[in-house]
């Protein structure tokens, strides 16, 4: 893990979100969540559909207003943490704009924040270098393959420098072995940039490989059930998918999706940081 | 790299005469069948007497014995029907603006435009021969307003407002100004619905513009032209004024394919894809 001793990037406390429901009363969509997020911490929020994991996100990054609680990014409120353009954010689709060249997608948010032109030009060769898309610069979005046109969006999300990367199912409408060079890479920026990073994803072995901690939430109401400690050491590797210790990860993940809580946690997520899952995990021996 | 299966590889700029090949190539189905058409026309019309429809060498013959009278009207039939797209073009783009800013501005205007929309304009042509005069070009464009305005509004409405929700949540992300999502989301965005709209306005407006004609105005225009030629026999005549009201509406309509490629290049080569 790098920088966790650095501060803290998100704080949730007794956050809750209900939504108005047409015709009368509310669902609740999230109930109860308290995290902190440590900077430099790379958590994932995995969930079943409903659970209100992208949701959450959105809170942190104010484009929603939780009912309740308390939220703070970098220590602000989040409204403040926009302003100061504190976040970048990547969605499940590219939303790259057709009438943009590759560079001048990435350059946007540059363009709006009023970025000298002079550096504007570097920072964006700098970050589709990263992203490893130098060579496509005045390439069109259509022309560019779905998994490429997300690592446009990433270097988009990366350019203007932001202290935490939001990402919702970021790679969920990609192949399985586009997925996993995704994967791959984003952990390599991870490494290489220090970035907080806030990964929404339904994926179990995309959650464990990329993690330091996976969030695991239910549904109805949208609730933090598990926060599991992913102790895979760093940097990871396609060798890391295949150590055992990787296996009995995702099999903490999958149990306690499905509800089985690790031993000596019924109790609530408050007693659950971490170790308990992984001691579960070894006694089961793997994959259950 | 590994997954840049579809990335297309920056095409090398094309030779002028290999373009000028590839152009003859692509157009060569379309001019054969035109000339086809041209010369089977010819020979079924051929021979003496008066036809509703003469042979095409007939037609030229008529234009060429009118060609002063024919020129001078087509000239202000064309004035008629550009200036008449223009007007309905900036009043279509003032309107969908305003309806796309303000709730309260769809609400006041949008019944109103339908309801315009649902006029048969032939209907309102000697009320607006009457109101502008009848002999002021102006009374013709603005029938040709009337019928341009409609779908650039509808179209550039839709272009404001049809923004993918995630492309203004990434503008929220940035805490940009409404502004700032106007000029870089919602007008691009637009671009390609205005130029859908202009092209069909083009054909528009010069039907606007005749159809005001045939209702009363100078002699000096095609619809005048086609109206009096035909009622002493002289469909030659008649031809070459509808035929050269076709080549005004045709060759307005490739200015504006021309002006969309200069524009939003962009939007041409994804739809060619």
């Amino acid at each position: 893990m790098t920088n966790t001793s650095a501060g803290t990037a998100v704080r949730l406390a007794d956050v809750e979100k209900s939504f108005a429901v047409q015709g009368g009363g509310e669902t609740v969509a999230l109930q109860g969540i308290n995290l902190d997020i440590g900077a430099g911490e790379f958590v994932s929020l995995i969930g079943p559909s409903g659970c209100g994991k992208s949701t959450l996100l959105r809170i942190v990054a104010d484009l929603i207003r939780p009912t309740s609680g308390t939220v703070e990014v970098n220590g602000k409120s989040p409204h403040r943490a926009r302003l100061d353009r504190d976040y970048g954010m990547v969605f499940q689709a590219p939303v790259l704009f057709d009438w943009r060249t590759v560079e001048a997608n990435v350059r946007l948010p540059l363009e709006v924040m009023n970025v000298a032109r002079s550096e504007r030009e570097q920072r964006v060769r700098e970050m589709l270098e990263l992203v490893e898309l130098g060579g496509f610069l005045r390439h069109y979005p259509h022309q560019l393959s779905g998994g490429m046109q997300q690592r446009v969006a990433i270097a988009r999300a990366l350019c203007f420098q932001p202290a935490i990367l939001l990402m919702d199912e970021p790679f969920g409408a990609l192949d399985e072995m586009t997925r996993e060079r995704l994967n791959a890479e984003v952990l390599r920026i991870w490494a290489r940039l220090g970035t907080t990073v806030i990964f929404v994803t339904h994926s179990i072995p995309e959650a464990v490989f990329l993690s330091t901690r996976v969030v695991v939430m239910s549904a109805r109401p949208g609730r933090i059930t598990t926060v599991v400690d992913v102790d895979l050491p760093q940097p990871r590797t396609e060798q890391t998918r295949e150590t055992d210790r990787y296996y009995e990860l995702v099999t903490v993940v999958r149990e306690a999706l499905r509800g089985r809580l690790p031993a000596g946690a019924q109790d609530g997520p408050a007693a659950l940081d971490g170790h308990p899952a992984k001691q579960r995990a070894r006694a089961e021996g793997g994959i259950g | 790299m590994a997954s840049s299966a579809r990335a297309v590889p920056a095409r090398p700029s094309m030779g002028l005469a290999a373009r000028a090949v590839r152009l003859v190539i692509d157009y060569l189905p379309a001019m054969a069948v035109l000339v086809g058409a041209l010369v089977l026309w010819e020979v079924l019309t051929a021979g003496p007497g008066r036809r509703v429809l003469p042979a095409p060498s007939a037609i030229v013959a008529g234009f060429d014995a009118n060609a002063d009278l024919l020129t001078r009207s087509a000239m202000n039939t064309y004035w008629e029907a550009i200036g008449g797209l223009a007007i309905g073009t900036v009043a279509g783009l003032a309107v969908a603006f305003a309806t796309a800013r303000w709730v309260s501005a769809r609400e006041a205007l949008l019944p109103i435009a339908i309801a315009a929309n649902s006029i048969p304009i032939i209907a309102i042509a000697p009320i607006l021969n009457n109101w502008f005069g009848v002999l002021n070009p102006l009374s013709k464009m603005m029938m040709a307003a009337m019928l341009v305005f409609f779908p650039v509004m509808i179209n550039v409405t839709r272009g404001l407002v049809s923004v993918h929700p995630a492309s203004l949540e990434l503008m929220r992300s940035y805490a940009t100004s409404d502004w700032t999502v106007l000029t870089k989301v919602r007008i691009p965005n637009m671009l390609p619905f205005f130029f859908t709209a202009l092209k069909v306005g083009t054909t528009l407006s010069f039907i606007g513009a005749i159809v005001g004609e045939y209702f009363g105005g100078t002699s000096a225009v095609l619809g005048r032209v086609i109206l009096t030629s035909m009622s002493s026999g002289r469909f030659d005549v008649a031809w070459a004024g509808i035929l050269l009201g076709a080549f005004g509406a045709i060759a307005a309509y490739i200015a504006v394919v021309l002006i969309e490629r200069v524009v939003i290049p962009w939007h041409s080569a994804l739809r060619n894809q």
